[in-house]
């Protein structure tokens, strides 16, 4: 996975040239394949291809009731009933909606952000390179549920300091408001996914060959003519792929809004479609409609994962 | 805490089998007490159980104390029933009662309640835990809609307790005039239940199982004329818009700010217990009404107890619950724990709970007998839904919007739009009126 992120197309296409020929096998080598490829493959197994089997199984079938249902339910194959439950009610499609409300908002802002970071990281003008790197990186360190716990506090009336000297300051922002939510909510994931991301975009940033910049100051160009039209292409791959990752976590969004739920009532059971799955697995005991809905969110990670690929690929090749 | 309660509940059984054992021989050769086990998460219930246990010598329970609301006890007792590991007994709320029957979780009761028991209890109480006919839980209490009220509040601007809504909305505008930072009282954007208490009161049924099919419509003439009227109270400044329980509302209640609310009888000790200077300040009063010549009150909470289906010891545990909802010593040690305003669904109870209470809080008022009174008027036939605590949710979050221009009605609108998909996915027979 790192792999794929801290190549850029130049070590790859250098990796290409000087593959070793594929009739020199060494002995033992295909058993060391096995075991090394092994633990992944038990986790793998174990922690996505079975509960995904049992979650596409449990999706077909339903606690189905007759009449008013009282004391009469069993379990019934219900085929693509429980899908069709589930793409036609409009809570789930909501939430998709806040999602890619959430998504349009927050990706931009990370990919740019880190990438522009990583840049001035990497411009030499930045001082104690590795010591910003770590204060970079150190919000990332911090579990989620505890980061936003924290900014729930900082975030809720009544309690929060920064909204007490705001509001001194004759300032008054509802943080947790209907206009405001969503932007909270990026706020949360920004702090623990810049520096994460800055670090890779500084690393893919490294392996630039320095030839080329040298090329591209003789030629006239100035730091920021070189950081945006030499660097910045150089990394493209690794800025899909961030990209990408960042897409498939967002989907998966429950964390943060689950604990703001706390301090707003605008965030519902169903705010998120991981949310909504819980909702309807755990409050409405519904096995079948959360199956499905995992599912369908499955579908759209994976769909999504292989766009964005092709269209990285595509973008590699060209 | 609760552990140390289960040891000594544990080390009492222990004693009563050693006493059993040690005395004439006991009529059961198998030799000691049937234990059921029971989920609780109500107040006061360690104590109700310890009293049961003293008594007892045939059955002994065994209570596991477990959280409140419906992402505690409710999934919990879900889940157990999936798992097949259920215990005997459990506390419901009345909301969610009828998914615990549709799921199967609980036991039908019907022929258990034989006409002795019926008789000891309310039946508007038995009206709520019994679907198509079956009983499918035993109602302990019944908690009126009642009007909470700041009397030195009143006294001091000159304003009358409201008799009726039309009353009441003259009253916000004279407090108001009166003391522009007060406000008569608030808009609960957390509290579905309490819209439908107040809809309840004015003729409205959100689900009906008439017919031998669900039928919705929350936005029937009795709840529309509800949301018209907070609506306008709240679009005209005339009440606070907060969650109940809120921070925000909660320093209104504690700053004399909100001189007014509306909640379930139970709530006295709640005020008691998160406000302790109010003593001496607050005072109840029924619920303001549409047509005083045909009162009528809604409900807000109110809690049940349920057989599960797992339960090997059904006899038994009717037996604790008919002690538990009937038996006065049960009451007892329910008050004894701490305070608690609940309102017994059986009218015997009435004068435990009445002595029970501290009325020094409410100025020596005697609420008891005006929740007597209000209870007498909660209308029969209300029916929550299948998945009502997931309807709730949805309405408060559309209530939560009334802030930003939403309407009391688009929040109930979407309740009912989007409870739908779920009674379908069950297989419900629904028809949306």
């Amino acid at each position: 996975m790192t792999a794929t992120i801290e190549t850029p197309p130049v070590a790859t296409q250098a990796a290409k040239q000087c593959r070793r020929p594929s009739e020199t096998r060494v002995p033992g080598q295909q058993r060391a394949v096995v075991v090394l490829l092994a633990p992944f493959a038990a986790l793998c197994l174990g922690v996505f291809v079975v509960p995904a089997a049992y979650a596409i199984y449990l999706s077909v079938f339903s606690q189905l009731h007759s009449g008013l249902g009282f004391g009469n339910g069993r379990t019934v194959f219900v085929g693509l009933h429980n899908f069709v439950v589930v793409l036609t009610d409009p809570s789930f499609l909501r939430s998709i909606g806040v999602t890619l409300a959430y998504i349009v908002l927050f990706i931009p802002i990370l990919v740019v952000g880190s990438l522009a970071f990583a840049l001035l990281l990497d411009s030499g003008l930045a001082r104690a390179r590795q010591f910003a790197q770590t204060a970079l990186f150190l919000p990332h360190a911090v579990p989620g549920i505890i980061a936003a716990i924290i900014w729930l506090y900082l975030y809720t009336p009544g309690i929060s300091p920064v909204l007490a000297l705001l509001y001194d300051l004759n300032i008054q922002v509802d943080l947790l408001g209907q206009t405001l939510l969503i932007p909270s909510m990026v706020n949360i994931a920004l702090w623990g996914g810049l520096g994460y991301n800055t670090v890779i975009f500084y690393t893919a940033l490294q392996a630039v060959p320095r030839e080329v910049m040298e090329a591209a100051a003789v030629d006239g160009a100035g730091a920021v003519r070189t950081a945006l039209r030499v660097k910045v292409p150089m990394v493209r791959a690794s800025v899909v792929t961030v990209g990408m990752f960042t897409l498939v976590g967002t989907l998966q969004l429950f964390t943060e809004p689950m604990l703001l739920a706390q301090s707003t009532p605008l965030i519902g059971n169903r705010f998120t479609p991981n949310m909504y799955i819980f909702d309807a697995a755990f409050n409405r005991s519904n096995y079948g409609l959360a199956s499905a809905a995992s599912v369908l969110l499955l579908v759209l990670c994976c769909l999504l994962s292989y766009a964005v690929a092709r269209y990285s690929s595509r973008g590699a090749r060209a | 805490m609760s552990h140390r309660f289960r040891a000594l509940g544990c080390a009492v059984a222990a004693a009563t089998v050693l006493a059993a054992c040690a005395g004439p021989a006991p009529d059961d050769p198998g030799g000691g007490p049937t234990v059921i086990t029971f989920w609780s998460s109500l107040r006061g219930t360690q104590a109700v159980v310890d009293a049961f246990n003293a008594t007892h010598t045939d059955i002994q329970v065994d209570l596991d104390m477990t959280p409140s609301g419906a992402a505690g006890t409710n999934a919990k007792l879900t889940n157990a029933t999936r798992a097949g590991n259920a215990p005997d007994v459990a506390t419901a709320d009345y909301v969610s009662l009828p998914a615990f029957a549709i799921d199967g979780a609980f036991l039908d009761l019907t022929d258990r309640v034989d006409d002795g028991f019926r008789a000891k209890l309310l039946p508007q109480a038995w009206d709520q835990v019994t679907f198509d006919g079956h009983v499918y839980a035993v109602p302990i209490d019944i908690e009126p809609q009642v009007l909470f009220y700041r009397r030195d509040l009143f006294e001091q601007h000159g304003i009358a307790v409201p008799r009726t809504w039309a009353e009441f909305e003259q009253a916000a505008r004279d407090l108001k005039a009166a003391a522009p930072d007060t406000r008569l009282s608030t808009f609960f954007t957390s509290s579905a239940a309490h819209l439908a208490g107040l809809s309840m009161q004015v003729g409205g049924q959100w689900f009906s199982t008439a017919g031998g099919h669900w039928s919705l419509d929350f936005t029937d003439p009795g709840t529309m004329r509800v949301a018209e009227y907070w609506q306008r109270l709240v679009d005209e400044d005339l009440v606070n818009v907060a969650p109940i329980n809120s921070q925000q509302w909660q320093a209104g209640i504690n700053n004399g700010t909100i001189a007014t609310y509306v909640n379930g009888a139970w709530a006295a000790a709640a005020l008691m217990r998160s406000n302790p200077g109010g003593a001496g300040k607050w005072a109840v009063a029924p619920l303001p009404q549409w047509d005083p010549a045909r009162p009528a009150v809604g409900v807000t909470g109110g809690s049940v107890f349920g057989i599960t289906v797992d339960s090997e010891h059904p006899d038994e545990a009717m037996e604790f619950l008919r002690w538990m909802v009937t038996d006065p010593e049960a009451f007892e040690a329910r008050l004894s724990s701490g305070t608690s305003s609940m309102f017994p669904a059986a009218p015997d109870l009435i004068g435990v709970a009445d002595e029970g209470f501290d009325r020094s809080y409410f100025g020596g008022q005697d609420i008891y007998a005006l929740f007597r009174r209000e209870a007498a008027t909660v209308p029969e036939g209300w029916v929550w839904g299948p998945r009502m605590t997931a309807t709730n949710k949805i309405i408060e979050e559309g209530l939560a919007r009334v802030t930003y221009g939403d309407t009391v009605a688009e929040a109930l609108e979407r309740g009912q739009e989007e409870s739908l998909p779920d009674m379908r996915a069950l297989g419900l027979a629904v028809d949306e009126r």
